[in-house]
């Protein structure tokens, strides 16, 4: 079933064209990672989503429902977590999440069992500390319990990792992926690593359209008949050198490194070989698929 | 309305928790006892005064003070007191959409004009609470000191301010439905206060106006009809249902 | 004399209002480190000379940080 569908929406400030022709189908189930530079438009795709700006053009269904702007009608199925999420620093967890609940229209006791659970899950449990004491972490976690409240079919996050340190990254990263069986979570982000941790499907955003879109082993694959790269480390300066005569297109990327680009996988042998009949030692070998990273700068132009 | 209720909750937990509410109380309660206090140190600061003024040849009779003094007093505090509570709570939606604090209510399903709604209540409630400790104050000890029956029309009287205080609420809220920082909430609320007030200066107009309503304490010392202010009073209702509407309309297209 | 003792039901709870408003705002004061302007050296001169109300005003009108 499809949770979410994007046809045609553009959306510009100005004349600033933020997304133009936004495109997407978000299947249940499955994590979407969302990636761009910052200004791509994630979080205005994310805001138009959530009813919270109103696209120039296009149409935007959650659920099969249409998306309103200002009103709450479709927001109540999705779960936001904004890239800084701001709380009522007075309140404590547990009292914030009673009060989203209100809002919500939970009933009473519904509310309490949902609450305590989601305060064990982001690992908040026994915090009775006001939210103005929180790290950026505690935070980001409250923002997850926040989101996951309603039981939401969407839970959209902008940049869930980019402000943390390593381990309130993962911390985050185990949640979300965790969060999977229930919901479908669209999650924007620049960190590569991030992506290839956790999700099953991604789309390059770049200048408000799609560049690239699909699971990560096809967006990968696209970047794999260009050949993969072959690297070389050698023990000694003089047999890189001697090497490198023998097959001419290396590169030497350090004095006993070397580098060799579109290559194809037959060529592996040839050099094996070549290793075996002269007797060398490597220290390395290795073949690197081109990696997001790679791609993701491709896309961008750099 | 479990949704307005949790907002309100909301808000005086805030209050509390940030002292607000505290500071709110003593001010009332200070507002409502310098006035008696003012009365009952006339004659002697005029006994002071003629003291240092007879080396001089003047001569200052001395003053009988009563009630009426006492309220004298309190409509010239109240609004001072006003003012307090307007710069108080002038932020209280801009600094939501400054945070962005109200965008996880809304994704959370609140109603737009329940939160707005619930926001005046906050101000309405806390006001009518303030007005009322300051008056019983005053009151208290006018009756304590003096006697409340020689002045006339006491409760009226005290509603024009009151019910001022509460146009110039439904202002704020409009103002910071239209605006997003407090400063051009205040602007623009004084602004309209200011224009109103020169509008009173053409006679014809005067005794329509809201600002009219602020001299409901002349009730005290001519006497008069209530009736008089009816006109004013059904124009500043009506105005205040006006901004209310209107800051709902201008909310609910708010980009938060 | 006369004068001091008729002026004791005001004196009284005046003075535990200003000293209650007073000491709120100084425990407020101490307990942030940071305010919206100014720092905590000026919030103190101004809450103690203005004491009677308007210090304690302006304070949590400028002074204080939102949470």
């Amino acid at each position: 079933m499809e949770v979410l569908t994007l046809s045609q929406v553009s959306k510009s400030f100005g004349t600033k064209k933020v997304v133009e022709d936004l495109n997407l189908n978000l299947e249940e189930h499955k994590i979407f990672g969302f990636v761009g530079q910052n200004g791509a438009g994630k979080t205005t795709t994310m805001k138009m989503i959530l009813g919270l700006l109103r696209p120039d053009r296009g149409e935007i269904f959650v659920n099969g429902q249409k998306v309103c702007f200002g009103q709450t009608g479709t927001s109540q199925s999705i779960g936001y977590l904004p890239d800084v999420p701001e709380f009522y620093g007075f309140m404590t967890p547990r009292e914030y999440l009673e009060l989203c609940g209100k809002m919500a229209g939970m009933p009473v006791e519904k509310r309490r069992d949902k609450v305590e659970e989601l305060l064990h899950l982001v690992g908040l449990f026994d915090s009775n500390k006001r939210i103005q004491g929180f790290s950026r972490g505690m935070k980001q976690r409250l923002g997850i319990a926040q989101a996951l409240l309603g039981d939401p079919v969407l839970l959209l996050c902008d940049e869930p990792t980019s402000a943390l340190d390593p381990l309130g990254r993962k911390e985050i990263l185990d949640i979300l992926s965790d969060v999977k069986k229930h919901t479908t979570v669209l999650f924007s982000t620049h960190i590569l690593s991030d992506v290839e941790r956790i999700c099953d499907e991604i789309a390059f955003l770049h200048k408000g359209r799609i560049a690239l879109q699909g699971t990560i082993e096809e967006v990968k694959g696209m970047g794999k008949n260009k050949g993969s790269e072959i690297e070389v480390e050698f023990y000694q300066e003089q047999e890189a050198d001697e090497f490198s005569a023998y097959f001419s297109r290396g590169r030497k990327k350090q004095e006993r490194v070397l580098h060799f680009e579109n290559q194809e996988k037959q060529n592996m042998f040839k050099m094996m070989q070549y290793l075996t009949e002269h007797q060398v030692a490597v220290q390395r070998m290795e073949v690197s698929e081109p990696t997001l990273e790679d791609l993701f700068l491709e896309v961008i132009g750099k | 309305m479990r949704q307005v209720t949790a907002l309100i909750g909301k808000e005086f937990l805030a209050l509390k928790r940030t002292g607000k509410l505290w500071i709110f109380i003593i001010l009332f309660f200070l507002f409502g006892i310098m006035n008696p206090a003012v009365a009952k140190l006339t004659p002697w600061m005029m006994e002071m005064m003629a003291e240092s003024f007879s080396e001089t040849g003047l001569v200052v009779e001395s003053v009988e003070v009563s009630a009426l003094t006492s309220w004298m007093q309190f409509y010239k505090n109240i609004p001072i007191a006003l003012i307090v509570f307007l710069l108080l709570f002038s932020s209280i939606l801009t600094e939501e959409y400054q945070k962005g604090t109200l965008i996880q209510m809304v994704t959370k399903g609140a109603k737009r004009w329940k939160m707005i709604g619930a926001k005046y209540m906050t101000m309405a409630v806390f006001w009518t609470f303030g007005y009322l400790v300051m008056f019983a104050v005053t009151y208290g000890y006018n009756e304590y000191f003096w006697d409340n029956s020689t002045v006339s029309h006491v409760v009226l009287s005290a509603m024009g301010c009151y019910i001022t205080g509460m146009w110039l609420i439904s202002l704020i809220i409009f103002w910071s439905a239209v605006f997003s920082t407090s400063s051009f909430v205040l602007l623009a609320a004084g602004g309209v206060f200011f224009l109103c007030y020169l509008a009173g200066m053409i006679p014809e107009l005067h005794s329509y106006l809201p600002l009219y309503l602020m001299e409901t304490s002349d009730l005290l010392i001519k006497g008069g009809k209530f009736s008089e202010y009816v006109p004013s009073l059904l124009l500043t209702a009506g105005w205040s249902v006006v901004n209310l509407a209107g800051s709902v309309f201008c909310f609910n297209r708010k980009r938060l | 004399m006369e004068s001091i003792k008729e002026m004791l039901p005001f004196l009284i709870p005046l003075i535990i209002a200003e000293f209650l408003l007073l000491f709120i705002t100084l425990r407020h004061i101490l307990t942030h480190e940071n305010y919206k302007h100014g720092n905590r050296m000026l919030w103190l001169i101004v809450t103690i000379v203005g004491m009677e109300f308007i210090g304690p005003v302006l304070y949590f009108l400028l002074g204080k940080e939102e949470s």
